[in-house]
């Protein structure tokens, strides 16, 4: 899972810097219109429904938080 | 009470002195009581709508909250009868009476924030449809100070609670100084409830070195707006007023005088506000960050007035555009458009919405619409084009790390906002189309005949204005280096600090645009 969601990541921005550490939202990689892309992205690809309340910094600030988000909504 | 005004100094050291000296358990009632008297004393008329905002979002939050325990609490009862299925079928249905609740709050306080806001605009439209062009509505109503502000904040809290980000508060008295928190009420930030009610609510303890920082930082928000927004503020009024008497290089040299006058004017507020915060042990959101340096529209919008930004991407352009009408409409885009176009339908709808939001916030007149709506064409535009100017650059060779590429984006990212700002200045939309089709009425001359000189300002007052802009810039390019100005002073020696103390009242004092007449309370967010 994680592979693909880095996969996404690339895909949406290409440019991305997931290096250690960094988190993605708190410093800037990912704005709102990426993540606008990235939601529908992992939505089609695991078939879950990630909605406006899980858009919180926490979810998206790094690779494995995001895995946490959806392992959490396909329970 | 102005925050500019003698009145103002002498109620925060009060306020704070009775803050520091009360037992910690009661300081927040200290904050409490400043506010809520500072409002009464600023805008008694109209405490009367800060009151029903508070109360409707309180209970809401509350109501809200109860059906989401309940809908818990019949699902712990019910665990082994109930299947997902079943499951998801109650939730659905509290759901729906959390959706009512949020609803009818919602629609209340909009309502009352688009009646006492849009008001005369309405009847003067109403007048222009019935053919009563002689009829014109000056009266109005009382516009409740920080009305558009402490809406926006409270109905964020409710939104969360709804969507079940935090608990809901239980104590009135605490929830009435979040809404009313006194710095911030005129003119903001909005505020999120996670990052300010726990700061209002638990005790803070006397500190210098916050205390020096906090004044340092009013210091410097006076500076910003009387030294330099006021200032520029005496010829702007005259270009726009009389903008047929105003062509060529005065409209040019007006809206590039109100670019620079809505800045120090709204960020000096804000510096004030965070300064008197500060004083409390208080940390307000920024809400700007250099936004003159951005090299694009949309980072500008990431660094000017940040928490409105904020609060509309949240709870206007994430539910537009995460929606499941505009997932559909995404999908069949993407079939008709391909993948690209396709992905971006939705995103590109939403930012419309967004902005046209934005532009009705500031005003119910079309300038501000068409203001909200030029941004989001060039936002909207850099979406689009984007892989064709990535294209463009590597075709033509532009090396896009060099400090010259940033220098031209800056350069034209700030000639795009300050067209703009026609918009937001001029006194209708069609004063700005106006101001901008006879802003290429080159006339140099008025530079060398000393016509440039009768806008009411003096060749010293230029020279001043020239000199605090160059120091402005300065500082603001320390700041983006990554350098706190504040820090950078306390390591000096006692008497170079004082004297740069000294300084600092000294221009504020001396060179404060002041006088008869003159409203110096008059910051122009206030307004909406």
């Amino acid at each position: 899972m994680k592979e693909t969601v880095i996969e996404i990541l690339m895909d949406v921005r290409p440019d991305i810097d997931l290096g250690e550490g960094v988190q993605l939202i708190d410093d800037g990689e990912l704005e709102s219109l990426d993540i606008v892309a990235l939601v529908g992205e992992l939505n089609d690809e695991f078939d879950i429904n990630i909605s406006v309340k899980h858009l919180i910094p926490e979810n998206f600030n790094s690779v494995d938080a995001i895995v946490a988000l959806i392992e959490s909504l396909q329970e | 009470m102005s925050f500019v005004s003698l009145n103002f100094v002498i109620f925060v050291a009060v306020a704070a002195g009775a803050y520091f000296l009360c037992p910690a358990k009661y300081r927040w009632g200290i904050l409490l009581a400043a506010s809520q008297f500072f409002y009464l004393l600023t805008s008694p008329h109209t405490y009367v709508f800060l009151l029903f905002t508070t109360i409707t979002t309180f209970c809401g939050g509350i109501f809200i909250e109860r059906q989401t325990e309940c809908y818990k609490n019949f699902v712990k009862e019910h665990k082994e009868e109930l299947d997902r299925k079943q499951k998801k079928e109650w939730k659905a249905r509290y759901d729906r009476k959390k959706r009512r609740i949020l609803l009818a709050v919602l629609l209340l306080n909009l309502g009352i924030l688009a009646f006492v806001k849009y008001f005369k605009v309405y009847l003067n439209t109403l007048s222009r449809l019935l053919e009563l062009e002689s009829i014109s509505f000056e009266a109005g109503i009382l516009i409740p100070l920080g009305i558009s502000f402490y809406t926006f904040q409270s109905l964020g809290y409710l939104i969360d609670i709804y969507r079940e980000q935090y608990k809901a508060d239980r104590n009135p008295l605490k929830f009435a100084l979040f809404v009313s928190w006194f710095p911030q009420i005129i003119q903001g930030p909005i505020s999120r409830y996670d990052q300010l009610a726990e700061q209002l609510y638990e005790p803070h303890f006397f500190q210098y070195e916050r205390v020096k920082f906090g004044i340092q930082l009013m210091m410097w928000g006076w500076f910003k707006k009387l030294v330099v927004a006021d200032r520029v503020a005496v010829f702007v009024n005259q270009v726009f007023d009389r903008y047929t008497e105003y062509t060529g290089f005065y409209a040019i040299l007006g809206v590039i005088g109100y670019t620079i006058q809505i800045y120090g004017d709204f960020s000096g507020g804000m510096d004030i506000a965070r300064g008197v915060s500060q004083i409390f042990g208080i940390d307000l959101t920024l809400n700007f960050k250099r936004p003159y340096f951005a090299t694009n529209i949309p980072e500008f919008w990431r660094r000017w007035h940040i928490t409105l930004g904020a609060w509309c991407r949240d709870y206007i352009f994430y539910p537009i555009s995460l929606s499941k009408f505009f997932g559909k409409l995404g999908k069949s885009s993407r079939k008709l458009l391909g993948d690209r176009i396709g992905k971006l339908v939705p995103v590109i709808f939403a930012q419309l919405i967004t902005f046209f939001v934005i532009g009705i916030w500031h005003g119910a007149e079309f300038k501000y619409t068409a203001y909200g709506l030029y941004q989001a064409v060039f936002i909207i535009g850099g979406i689009l084009f984007e892989p064709f100017i990535i294209r463009l650059t590597e075709l033509l060779r532009i090396n896009t790390k060099a400090f010259s590429w940033r220098l031209f984006q800056i350069s034209r990212t700030f000639i795009l906002i300050v067209i703009g700002r026609f918009f937001s200045r001029g006194t209708s939309f069609t004063a700005a189309l106006w101001m901008m089709k006879h802003s290429f009425d080159l006339n140099p001359g008025i530079f060398f005949n000393g016509d440039i000189f009768t806008l009411g300002l003096t060749p010293k007052d230029f020279i001043l204005l020239g000199f605090c802009l160059v120091f402005w810039i300065i500082i603001s390019v320390i700041q983006e280096c990554g350098y706190s100005v504040r820090q950078l002073i306390a390591q000096q020696n006692a008497v170079f600090r004082w004297m740069i103390y000294l300084a600092g009242i000294f221009a504020v004092m001396v060179f404060g645009v002041y006088g008869i007449g003159y409203d110096a309370g008059s910051f122009i967010y206030r307004g909406f």
